[in-house]
């Protein structure tokens, strides 16, 4: 029993039972097998030729995807999807006139006009504020010659800039109306109203018939000529229009 | 056998037996957290199912709408499940191979616990309504980070193991479990950081995340799910891995092709008309590493098939390669853009997605992830397994859920495409019948993880068998007694050779 006594000889051990518990200890990690990854078999016949089917098979798949890069043929410009199979093309869904000009007057202003007004329409110390402009949101005719023609010498505020405005180039009627439609009812300025691509036709041919036609208006011209709204019939900013041609649209069959 | 042989067995035993000891805590915390998150997730997904086919049900209740349960299922899934499996599974066979002890138990377990809060708080972010709508990161933004950090935690010290361990051949299962390390925190955090952190067009956003869950499953899950297969068929039935040369073409065709699968998911959208493409043909090559690692293993396993019918990991892992199989071929079948056999346009918006990443996460993972717990966890626990009978339960309900899930969601997902495509009919009527089999299978897998949930608890609490006798999936026939040898508590008889 005392511990002066040779440890591995005391009788109250029972060898055979320590024995046991160690071996239950290890039972699992003993009786383990060996991993061994050295397996010789070549890769099969028909392995390589499943594989190889799966494989042409594949390439199918990728010829399949046509023309792969390209990628304007894939996705074209102004696609419109077909209509379901026996029914008529009714086109795209049809808008409030205010929502499709102001749509499309986005676009035009982001190119034409954002880079001297700014994209809040305020402009800065060399080029004029659209915002509550009265040459802006008054008479609709003048604002087209403007936007038309450019503008030399004083604005509606009297101050002149270096220069004045250039001529806005190759406005389909379309563009015109839209941005026109949009600089007048965004920013702050909210004339309620549509110029509509009808009115904005006339604009284009009264700006070509001008006296000084290719010139710059100038103040004097704009009060005696244009002080006035375009003509043609104003049209219901709530009329439904088609959002591609901006021509009014019969609503969709439910 | 000399004494000398005798001798080194015996050290190598103790080296093994003091590699387990040292992971003990945890690899079980990680098996017992990840199981007790898949039985949460199997219930989500019930619920989730049953809504295809009862909209109206639990619809009082917005926690539980369909569109904070399912991505909730999803979630739990793969960042509760699987990811804590594959954790748990890569430190022990990591240690195991590079005859490494773990000196950083406590750093792991924390880590692991951080892991845990980390899909806690989110699955309560997404099921709060707070998910990002990202398919399979619709955890809240501030739960990536959490998540990665704690990953590199519990995983460097695999590396540093790996890094200084003995010199010699490095096992097939070191190369998918090394590969499958780097690869998670590279999709991790592109996905992440391109759709979470930088700018960019959400249509590219959406093609980044289908690419994102194509890698979890062909980057992470099967490359660990084909580690642990390659450990545990040889060491199980003690023959050498069929072919060397089929396991190198396996890893190498996976780590070439499965990059480029994911975006056939955006087939159609306005993204460069290659990308779809590409990723359909990926997919559907990967075919060539599946079926190479598959005939592999088969040939391993078959070789021995009293061993199979025996073993619980053997018939786990095998089921699971079996899925491996089922899932190369319908990666081939669901990604066909052929006129008149457009499956690839059938599948994009039907419940068949969702039943190929089932096959993956649970006809195939999972089931490997089963056979690596029932060969790890009596040797860390020193315990061995209580009851065959909830082995066999937790195998064949597993086995005939998931096959049931599985396929009746990719050819119920098929038929759902056909009446997408046909814009008069009611898609969603025809996917209803094929919803009702998922809801049952679904209800029939949870009951088998409750099962296994049950032991896993059971042997973590030490509460095992105490015996040198492993729990064998013979049949009670056998035996005159059904108390018979495994039944006997404490009984250290001599040991067996056969697993």
């Amino acid at each position: 029993m005392s511990s002066t006594q040779k440890p591995d000889l005391e009788e109250n051990i029972n060898v055979a039972q320590a024995h046991e518990r160690v071996d239950r200890e290890l039972a699992a990690a003993a009786r383990e097998k060996r991993v061994d990854d050295q397996g010789a078999e070549p890769i099969t016949l028909w392995v390589m030729a499943v594989c190889g089917i799966v494989a042409v098979i594949a390439g199918g798949i990728l010829g399949a995807g046509g023309k792969l890069f390209a990628y304007g043929e894939t996705f074209p410009e102004n696609y419109v999807r077909a209509s379901a199979p026996g029914t008529k093309d009714t086109g795209p869904l049809p808008k409030p006139a205010i929502d499709a000009l102001i749509a499309k007057g986005q676009k035009v202003y982001s190119v034409k006009c954002n880079g001297c007004h700014q994209g809040d329409a305020k402009g800065n110390n060399n080029f004029p504020s659209l915002v509550g402009s009265e040459w802006v949101v008054g008479d609709s005719e003048r604002f087209a010659m403007i936007i038309l023609n450019g503008l030399a010498g004083p604005t509606s505020t009297g101050k002149s800039y270096p220069g004045g405005m250039p001529a806005q180039l190759g406005l389909s009627p379309e563009d015109l109306a839209g941005v026109m439609t949009y600089v007048r009812n965004n920013f702050g300025n909210s004339t309620g109203d549509v110029v509509s691509v009808n009115m904005a036709k006339q604009a284009i041919e009264i700006s070509s018939n001008r006296a000084m036609a290719g010139k710059q208006v100038t103040g004097e011209e704009l009060a005696a000529n244009h002080a006035k709204n375009l003509p043609g019939d104003p049209m219901d900013p709530t009329t439904l229009v088609n959002p591609i041609t901006l021509e009014p649209a019969e609503a969709a069959a439910p | 056998m000399s004494s000398q042989d005798t001798q080194s067995t015996t050290e190598d035993a103790q080296l093994r037996a003091g590699i387990d000891r040292s992971l003990r805590h945890p690899v079980m915390f990680f098996l017992c957290s990840g199981a007790a998150w898949l039985a949460v997730s199997i219930l989500l997904g019930v619920i989730a199912s049953a809504k295809m086919h009862h909209p109206e049900f639990l619809s009082s209740c917005p926690l539980l709408s369909y569109g904070r349960v399912f991505p909730a299922h999803m979630n739990v899934l793969i960042y509760g499940w699987a990811m804590q499996a594959a954790f748990a599974v890569i430190i022990w066979l990591m240690a195991r191979l590079s005859r490494k002890e773990c000196r950083s138990a406590g750093t792991i377990l924390t880590a692991g616990h951080i892991w845990n809060l980390g899909v806690t708080m989110g699955t309560l972010g997404i099921l709060g309504g707070y998910g990002t709508g990202i398919q399979w990161m619709e955890f809240p933004v501030f739960a990536w980070p959490v998540l990665l950090i704690s990953y590199f935690i519990i995983i460097i010290w695999s590396f540093i193991q790996f890094r200084v361990r003995p010199k010699g051949q490095v096992y097939v299962t070191q190369w998918y479990l090394l590969a499958a390390m780097v690869w998670f925190p590279w999709i991790y955090i592109t996905a992440n950081t391109l759709i979470h952190c930088l700018e960019g067009h959400p249509v590219m956003a959406a093609g980044i995340n289908a690419w994102f869950r194509s890698g979890m499953l062909l980057l992470f899950f099967t490359p660990v799910a084909l580690g642990a297969a390659y450990y545990l068929a040889p060491k199980v039935t003690g023959r050498p891995v069929f072919s060397y040369a089929l396991a190198k073409l396996g890893f190498w065709s996976l780590a070439i092709i499965a990059p480029w699968a994911g975006m056939q998911k955006l087939a159609g959208a306005p993204i460069p008309a290659f990308l779809p493409y590409v990723g359909a043909a990926a997919t559907a090559l990967i075919f060539i590493p599946a079926c190479t690692a598959a005939v592999n293993m088969l040939c391993t396993v078959l070789s021995d098939k009293d061993t199979l019918s025996k073993s619980p990991s053997l018939r786990f892992v095998t089921a699971g390669i079996t899925g491996l199989i089922i899932l190369a071929c319908s990666a081939v079948l669901l990604n066909l853009p052929f006129d008149g056999f457009n499956t690839l346009q059938l599948s994009q918006f039907s419940i068949s997605g969702y039943g190929f990443d089932v096959l993956g996460i649970y006809g195939f993972f999972s089931l490997v992830m089963f056979g690596a717990t029932y060969f790890i966890v009596p040797r860390i626990t020193r315990r061995e397994w209580v009851s065959k009978r909830l082995i066999s339960m937790h195998f064949l309900l597993s086995c005939y859920g998931v096959v049931f899930v599985a396929l009746v969601a990719i050819f119920g997902g098929l038929m759902q495409g056909l009446g997408i495509e046909d814009w008069k009919t009611n898609d969603l009527a025809r996917a209803n019948p094929y919803a009702w089999a998922v809801t049952i299978s679904w209800s029939l897998i949870l009951l088998s993880n409750v099962f296994f949930l049950l032991h896993l608890a059971l042997m973590w609490m030490r509460l095992g068998r105490r015996s040198t006798h492993p729990t064998l999936l013979v049949s009670s026939h056998d035996h005159a007694s059904p108390h018979g040898e495994e039944g006997d508590i404490d009984n250290a008889g001599e040991i067996e050779p056969a697993h």
